[in-house]
């Protein structure tokens, strides 16, 4: 299976007129392009800010894409370049990562960084929101938790995990599907009740 | 909804749908809010395995991006309107207006003096006879001393003479009625090549014989 193939058949659609399309893409990196963002600027909502542009950048920039690279990889350059612009116009220092640093770190810094910019009311929802996927992760039979967990973690496309876990590759994608199916029916409970919340806070 | 449809869905997220049925799911998804709803969850549930720790999960960046582009021009409106600027479609159209205009006006022109002849002839014949009758000329004293040369639609006849109706005149009346329609430079043009050429042709027109003998 070519890698990118879905998301050329969103961009296509774009270039043709379908501004629908574009919203399954943002959908799809938000978090990715964020989590990137976020490499550069301190604070989560400027990081948000960037990636919007970054998006809307890349969306007026759509007529040029031709397909030549993946449509993440174009989509990548666009947001650290505006994320570079940013620091750069706002006189701001670029925050230095250290990938190899453990994750826990990492999320305590993280976590830090948020409390200062969200609201209460959707720190409680991401942490919601995080518990309930972790716990429905961990409710899910081994085959099925292994299968999404290379996928979403490792990023092992579906004949790669096919060859790990030795079975078909139609195997996979049902407990691929399987896996986010009961992972779904619990958070679109929490997203649900979430957003039944924000409305009652107006 | 359809579990095989889902099941779709859950491939062509991980990039993993054969092209044709990405094709149709891509066309689908843009449309069923259902369906985009279920597609960005699964983008939560692979932040959430990812550890990705500084995102928020409930932001609303795709309702915001969403609603910055909807003030944006769709992009295949943009490359039709691309292909053909707006500007060189506003030039040439008060020009095609101008030319459309200025080309009914010349054939009706072309149209009445070929008309002229005959009906300069039996309108002659008409106002000429009774002056002739009675001895006075339709042409006025000061035309005759100009040596005979018609009236100027712009200079009114003398009251002591008969009011005729000049065919050049309602040709005249006939263009400016209908100037209305053609640019202004067009109109000028028109209207000046008429006035110019209207001495001349009348001057070369020869008088039918029995308004020469009249004025004689």
């Amino acid at each position: 299976m070519s890698a990118d193939v879905s998301d050329l058949s969103l961009v296509r659609r774009v270039q043709r007129g379908d501004k629908g399309a574009f919203d399954a893409l943002v959908l799809k990196y938000q978090h990715k392009l964020v989590k990137l963002v976020m490499r550069y600027v301190r604070n989560p909502a400027e990081a948000e800010d960037i990636a919007q542009e970054a998006f809307i950048k890349a969306y007026r920039a759509l007529p040029q894409f031709r397909g030549d690279s993946a449509f993440y990889t174009w989509l990548y350059r666009i947001a650290i370049n505006t994320a570079k612009n940013a620091v750069v116009s706002r006189d701001r220092s670029p925050i230095e990562y250290n990938i190899d640093r453990h994750d826990n770190d990492e999320s305590y810094d993280m976590q830090g960084r948020m409390k200062d910019s969200e609201t209460p009311e959707g720190l409680v929802l991401t942490d919601e929101i995080r518990t309930t996927v972790n716990a429905a992760i961990d409710a899910l039979p081994e085959d099925l938790r292994t299968a999404i967990v290379l996928r979403e973690l490792e990023g092992l496309s579906y004949e790669e995990i096919a060859a790990a876990m030795d079975c078909p590759v139609g195997t996979v994608r049902s407990r691929i599907f399987r896996a986010r199916e009961a992972i779904d029916h619990r958070l679109r409970e929490v997203f649900e009740g979430g957003l039944g919340r924000a409305e009652e806070l107006g | 909804m359809n579990e095989e449809l889902d099941s779709q869905l859950s491939a062509m997220f991980d990039d993993q749908l054969p092209p044709s049925e990405c094709e149709l799911l891509a066309r689908r998804l843009s449309r069923d809010e259902q369906l985009k709803a279920r597609w960005g969850r699964y983008a939560v549930m692979g932040a959430v395995i990812r550890a990705e720790r500084g995102v928020r999960l409930n932001a609303p960046l795709a309702g915001r991006v969403s609603a910055v582009l909807l003030a944006e021009p769709a992009l295949g409106a943009q490359s039709v309107a691309g292909a053909l600027p707006r500007r060189g479609l506003r030039w040439w159209q008060p020009v095609a207006a101008g030319a459309l205009a200025a080309g009914v006006a010349a054939v009706s022109i072309l149209w009445l003096r070929a008309e002229a002849p005959s009906s300069v002839a039996s309108l002659s014949a008409r106002l000429t006879t009774p002056a002739a009758a009675s001895g006075a000329s339709v042409i006025p004293a000061s035309a005759r001393e100009r040596g005979g040369r018609a009236d100027s639609y712009v200079v009114p006849p003398s009251p002591a003479v008969p009011a005729i109706v000049v065919p050049s005149t309602e040709l005249a009346n006939y263009v400016v009625a209908h100037s209305m329609f053609s640019s202004p430079v067009a109109r000028r043009n028109l209207l000046s090549a008429f006035m110019t050429s209207e001495p001349a042709a009348a001057g070369a027109e020869e008088p039918p014989d029995d308004v020469k003998s009249a004025a004689q």
